[in-house]
C-alpha cells in the first residue's frame, strides 16, 4: 500500500461550476494543491499526464452525458495510484465494489462535512488506520478500509 | 341396505306381466327423461329403442332414429375427447357419464348430460346398452357465463393493478428526481454562501454569513438523513443530533473539543425535522462558541433519550457554566430557537451542568412512536 504525504495533489471532476469552485476552495483551505479540474470524461482525457493527482473528487453525473464511473476508470488508467472519492447526490448508484474508488461523500455536503471527510481521508492515506471516527459525511469503500490492514 | 349391484332384483319383486302391462317398460316409454337402448351385438351398436322424450329432445322421428348409431347427435363443436371417453367405456363394458355438446335435427345445439350403462344377462354378457340424456344447457351456459365474468373481472383487476404500478413507478421516479434537485439546489446554495464568505474582511459580517452557512448546512444534513433512510416520513432526531454536533465541531477546526454521545433512537415526524435541525444547530454552535471560548479544551456531551411520552435531547458543555451570556447573543439565533421550538411543540431550557452549561430540548412523542419503540 502506497502511503501519501501531505499536501495532496487534487483533481476535481465536477460539471457544476459553483460546486467545483467551492470544493477547490475547501481543498485549498485544508492545505492541499488543486492540480486540475474537469467537467466531463473528455476533459479528464485532456489533462496532461504530469497533473499526476494523488486524490480525485468525482461527481457521478458529468457534462455531455458522461458519468463519474467512467471518469474514475480513466483516472485509474492514467494515474494508477490516484485515490478516487465520489461526490454525489445519488450514492445508491455506486456499484458494490465502488468501481475501485476509496469512498463517497454524499451531496449536499456541508463545509464541516467535506472538511471532516477530507481529514479522515488524509489519515487513511497518510498514516492508516484513521484515528478520527468515520464522519457521517463520508462512506469508505470496503477496499479502502481493507487497505489499513496492510 | 341392499347392494346396488343386486338392485335388478327390485323390478322382479313387483309382480307384473310383460308387454303392454309391464309398468317398467311403460315408465321408460312415458318418462320425460329422454332414453334410448342400443344393441351392441348388432353391427355398429344401433339404437333399438327410443322414447318420446328422446324424439322431442333430438327433433328426429322414431323411424329416423331406430337402426342408427347415436353418433348422429354429434356435430363439429362436439368434444372429441369426451366422445372417445364414451367409446372406451362401451368397449370396456362400464358405466360412463359425460357432458356432451349435441346437435338437434334443426342444427341447434344443446348440452347433453349423457349417462350410458351396460345391461347384462344372468351369465354376465352384455345384451344392451341403456342411455339416458338430460338437457343441461342452462347449467353449462350459467357456468360458462360465470367463468367469462370471472375472467373479465380478473382482466380488469390485472389492468388496474398495472395502472397502479405504473402510477407508483412514476411517483417514485418523480420523488427521486425532486430529491435530486433539492440536493443539488441545497449544495449550490451552500457553495454560493461559502464562496461569498471568502471575500469578506469584516469579522462581524463574516460571522453572520458563517452562521447562515451553518444553518443551510444543518438543513442540508436534515434532507440528506431523510432521503438516505428507507422511510421518508420518519426522522431519527437522536442520530441527527450526533451528526450535527460532530459536523459543527469538526468545521470549527477545534480538535481539542471532544464529542461524547449517548443517544437512543428518537423517531419524530419528518415534517418537524427541519425545525428541530435548525434549533439543534443554534444550540450546538452556541455551545462551541461559549462553552469552549478562547480555545479551551473540553467535552461536548450529546444525549438523547425517551422518557415516557417525551423525547429529550440535551447538549452540555463542561465550560464556565450557565449565565446570561451563555445564550446566543445573535438576535436571529435566539429568535430561531424560540419560534421554531414553539412550532414543533418543544421546550428549550438552559441550566447549569456541573461543570458547564446544559441545554435541554423536550418535546412530546407521538403515542405510536412510543409504542413502536417499547
Amino acid at each position: 500500500m502506497i502511503r501519501l504525504t501531505s499536501p495532496f495533489r487534487v483533481l476535481i471532476v465536477e460539471d457544476e461550476a459553483l460546486l467545483a469552485m467551492d470544493i477547490e476552495a475547501l481543498v485549498e483551505d485544508a492545505g492541499h494543491l488543486v492540480v486540475g479540474e474537469a467537467a466531463s470524461v473528455d476533459e479528464v482525457h485532456a489533462l496532461p499526464l504530469s497533473a499526476a493527482p494523488d486524490l480525485a473528487f468525482v461527481d457521478l453525473q458529468l457534462a455531455f452525458g458522461s458519468n463519474g464511473l467512467d471518469a474514475a476508470r480513466l483516472i485509474h488508467e492514467r494515474w494508477a495510484r490516484a485515490a478516487v472519492i465520489f461526490v454525489t447526490a445519488n450514492p445508491k448508484k455506486i456499484p458494490e465494489d465502488f468501481a475501485g474508488a476509496h469512498g463517497v461523500i454524499p451531496k449536499p455536503f456541508s463545509r464541516a462535512g467535506l472538511t471532516s471527510a477530507l481529514r479522515y481521508i488524509e489519515e487513511g492515506l497518510i498514516a492508516p488506520p484513521p484515528t478520527s471516527p468515520m464522519p457521517a459525511s463520508f462512506i469508505a469503500s470496503p477496499a479502502f478500509a481493507a487497505s489499513w490492514e496492510d | 341396505m341392499m347392494d346396488q349391484r343386486d338392485n335388478w332384483h327390485l323390478t322382479d319383486l313387483v309382480e307384473h306381466e310383460s308387454g303392454r302391462g309391464d309398468p317398467f317398460a311403460a315408465a321408460v316409454r312415458a318418462t320425460r327423461m329422454p332414453m334410448i337402448i342400443t344393441d351392441p351385438r348388432q353391427d355398429d351398436n344401433p339404437i333399438v329403442f327410443c322414447n318420446e322424450a328422446f324424439q322431442n329432445l333430438s327433433g328426429y322421428d322414431r323411424d329416423e332414429i331406430i337402426g342408427t348409431n347415436c353418433r348422429f347427435l354429434q356435430g363439429p363443436e362436439t368434444d372429441r375427447a369426451k366422445v372417445a371417453e364414451v367409446r372406451t367405456a362401451i368397449e370396456a363394458g362400464t358405466d360412463v357419464a359425460v357432458d356432451l355438446l349435441n346437435y338437434r335435427k334443426d342444427g341447434s345445439t344443446f348440452w347433453n348430460a349423457l349417462y350410458v350403462s351396460p345391461v347384462r344377462n344372468s351369465d354376465g354378457e352384455i345384451q344392451f346398452f341403456f342411455a339416458s340424456q338430460m338437457d343441461v344447457s342452462d347449467r353449462i351456459e350459467a357456468q360458462e357465463r360465470i367463468a367469462r365474468q370471472k375472467a373479465e373481472v380478473e382482466r380488469q383487476v390485472e389492468e388496474r393493478t398495472a395502472d397502479l404500478k405504473t402510477a407508483l413507478d412514476d411517483k417514485t421516479l418523480l420523488l427521486h428526481e425532486v430529491d435530486h434537485r433539492v440536493k443539488n439546489n441545497l449544495t449550490m446554495i451552500g457553495s454560493l454562501l461559502r464562496l461569498q464568505a471568502r471575500g469578506i474582511a469584516d469579522p462581524d459580517i463574516l460571522a453572520r454569513l458563517n452562521a447562515m452557512l451553518e444553518r443551510v448546512d444543518a438543513l442540508a444534513s436534515v434532507h440528506r438523513r431523510l432521503y438516505q433512510s428507507d422511510d421518508v416520513t420518519r426522522f431519527d432526531a437522536g442520530a441527527f443530533a450526533v451528526n450535527l454536533a460532530n459536523d459543527v465541531v469538526a468545521s470549527s477546526g477545534r480538535t481539542e473539543i471532544d464529542v461524547k454521545t449517548d443517544v437512543a433512537l428518537i423517531d419524530i415526524p419528518s415534517t418537524n425535522a427541519s425545525a428541530l435541525g435548525l434549533v439543534l444547530n443554534e444550540i450546538v454552535t452556541n455551545a462551541v462558541k461559549h462553552g469552549f471560548a478562547d480555545g479551551r479544551a473540553g467535552t461536548l456531551t450529546v444525549t438523547a433519550r425517551r422518557d415516557a411520552d417525551q423525547g429529550i435531547i440535551s447538549i452540555a458543555d463542561d465550560g464556565p457554566g450557565f449565565d446570561a451570556s451563555s445564550t446566543p447573543e445573535d438576535g436571529l439565533g435566539r429568535m430561531l430557537i424560540r419560534r421554531l421550538s414553539r412550532q414543533i411543540g418543544a421546550s428549550v431550557d438552559w441550566s447549569s451542568a456541573t461543570p458547564g452549561a446544559r441545554v435541554t430540548i423536550r418535546f412530546a412523542m407521538e403515542p405510536d412512536a412510543v409504542r413502536a419503540a417499547a
